[in-house]
């Protein structure tokens, strides 16, 4: 209850800053930082045990253990090939451990659902806007009540008025936007974010990263974002995890409140410390 | 303005038809003042009269709904078993060991040179038209719909499965709408060779259609109606690829190659 009271004014508070304004000096008031502990009710919570996957004979990940609360906006960077993506394919069930386990736990009443943003859009060209945000759906409802539920999630991305378009008359940023619906309309528990902005150029990747974080703020989900992009983990997460040769090699959780302002003294100090322990690995073979 | 932009569109439509046009009213001129014997080529007035009589007879229908009796009934069997076994040996990879060598193999023969066996196997009875039909538009519709199923964007069809969808919606909504650009080039070649195997089926031995109506006005030496048939095939031909365009149109409007097509 605590929590769902503090989240109120939080939200409120970045609703009214539009996206790319300057945040105005009394917006990152105290009662803004977020709790460490966990504050959602339809965020899935995931715990990972002595996580092992291998893949002909070649050990990816090795040993992981970790534990993401509900409703947390965990970032994952690390070199190519550290195995970043295979521990969200794994998270996500699209790959099965070799050992180990992983739980997903929700306090909600149906189980949510788990969604996930690749880093190419992915939508199908022979269907219109509307009808690919319906996909994320699944199957079944009535055809009114699903375009219903997808002009929704359009109008939370800006795209209402695209609705009719085929996919192709769209900028890519447009088209990951599209994305981004497909993924929440089902108002998942679990967000896995595949590097999902790294085709854009900079200023529409800043839009998007405030757009990801005001509806993760307003829907509660886990998110997890895996990303090449320092600085978009550090404007994004509560917590950040370096992962190298399969293993969580550091783990920071980022303390600054939100909104974040680009430019931070102490967002730069941080990012400036994990690129350190990335680039540091290179060194000695 | 839009009275421009009307004329514009009227001028561009036209455009395409200068040229037939003006063969049409040379090669008139040409018969009328004797510059061409009408015993060989007639008038382009005498093919239309030859088609007028044709028509009042109510031979040309005859002969015209037989003819497209065959093309139809031929392309459906050729095409539909084409078309299902693109898909299975698309979809299924036992399928496709199974069966795809052996239909390279019998692809590489030329259909047409099959029309002595046909003619000992079904005399000149409407199976010999059929079976012609069907294999020549067979391979076409099957090349294409298999190039078409493997070309599927493999990160759309893990999108639908990460997404939940059943097999059966994956195929409807993913796998199919992937592959019917190139399960329409299949259906253009299948059109063009089901008319030219027709023409040669019906040319070579047939009792009735219009390649049997051009044989027999051959051996009356009524050149206009042989040209009327001529004219004919070139008019169904050229149906035919309405149609296929109407149906892209209608079905690929996703795709921007064909929007403006």
């Amino acid at each position: 209850m605590l929590a769902t009271a503090l989240r109120v004014p939080e939200d409120a508070a970045t609703r009214e800053v539009a996206p790319r304004e300057v945040p105005s000096l009394k917006a990152p008031a105290a009662p803004l930082a977020r709790p460490e502990t966990p504050r959602s009710a339809t965020g899935i919570g995931v715990t990972i045990r002595d996580l092992k996957k291998d893949f002909d004979g070649h050990t990816v990940i090795e040993g992981l253990d970790l534990h993401i609360p509900a409703g947390q906006f965990v970032a994952v960077v690390g070199r190519s090939g550290c195995g970043k993506s295979t521990l969200l394919r794994l998270i996500l069930g699209l790959e099965s451990p070799s050992a180990g386990r992983i739980g997903l736990e929700s306090q909600a009443v149906r189980t949510p659902t788990k969604r996930i943003m690749f880093q190419e859009p992915r939508l199908l060209p022979w269907a219109r806007v509307v009808d690919n945000v319906a996909v994320g759906l699944g199957e079944g409802g009535t055809r009114a009540d699903r375009r219903a539920k997808a002009q929704t999630a359009l109008a939370e991305v800006g795209l209402t008025e695209k609705a009719g378009n085929w996919p192709a008359t769209l900028s890519g940023g447009q088209r990951q936007r599209v994305a981004l619906a497909r993924a929440l309309v089902s108002h998942p528990g679990l967000l896995a974010l595949d590097e999902p902005l790294g085709a854009l150029d900079a200023l529409t990747r800043i839009d998007m990263q405030a757009m990801i974080e005001r509806i993760w703020q307003a829907q509660g989900f886990t998110a997890i974002l895996v990303t090449h992009d320092v600085a978009e983990a550090v404007a994004l997460a509560d917590r950040i995890l370096v992962v190298e040769a399969g293993r969580i090699a550091l783990d920071v959780s980022v303390d600054v409140p939100r909104p974040r302002r680009r430019g931070d003294a102490d967002l730069a100090a941080l990012e400036g410390r994990i690129l350190d322990h990335l680039l540091s690995e290179r060194a000695p073979a | 303005m839009s009275t421009t932009s009307f004329k514009t569109r009227t001028i561009e439509r036209l455009t395409p038809w200068l040229v037939p046009v003006a063969i049409l009213l040379g090669w008139q001129v040409a018969a009328s003042t004797g510059l061409v014997s009408t015993r060989f080529m007639p008038a382009p007035s005498g093919v239309i009269a030859a088609g007028w009589q044709a028509a009042r007879s109510g031979e040309l229908w005859t002969n015209l709904s037989i003819s497209f009796a065959r093309a139809a009934v031929g392309f459906l069997i050729g095409g539909g078993i084409g078309f299902a076994l693109g898909l299975a040996n698309g979809l299924s990879q036992l399928s496709e060991r199974l069966t795809d060598t052996t239909l390279q193999m019998i692809r590489n023969i030329p259909h047409l040179s099959l029309i002595p066996l046909v003619i000992l196997w079904f005399g000149i009875d409407e199976e010999a038209k059929l079976f012609l039909v069907a294999i020549g538009v067979f391979f076409p519709v099957y090349a294409n719909t298999l190039h078409g199923i493997r070309s599927v964007d493999p990160q759309l069809v893990e999108m639908g499965r990460v997404y939940g969808m059943s097999p059966l919606s994956l195929f409807t909504r993913v796998v199919l709408p992937g592959a019917l650009p190139s399960i329409f080039v299949g259906l253009r070649y299948a059109l063009g060779i089901m008319w030219l195997t027709l023409i040669v089926a019906e040319t070579i031995s047939a009792s009735s259609g219009l390649g049997y109506m051009a044989m027999q006005a051959r051996e009356f030496m009524l050149v206009d109606v042989v040209v009327l048939a001529i004219v004919i095939y070139a008019g169904l031909g050229k149906a035919a690829d309405a149609v296929t365009r109407l149906l892209e149109r209608r079905f690929l409007a996703w795709n921007p190659a064909y929007r403006n097509a």
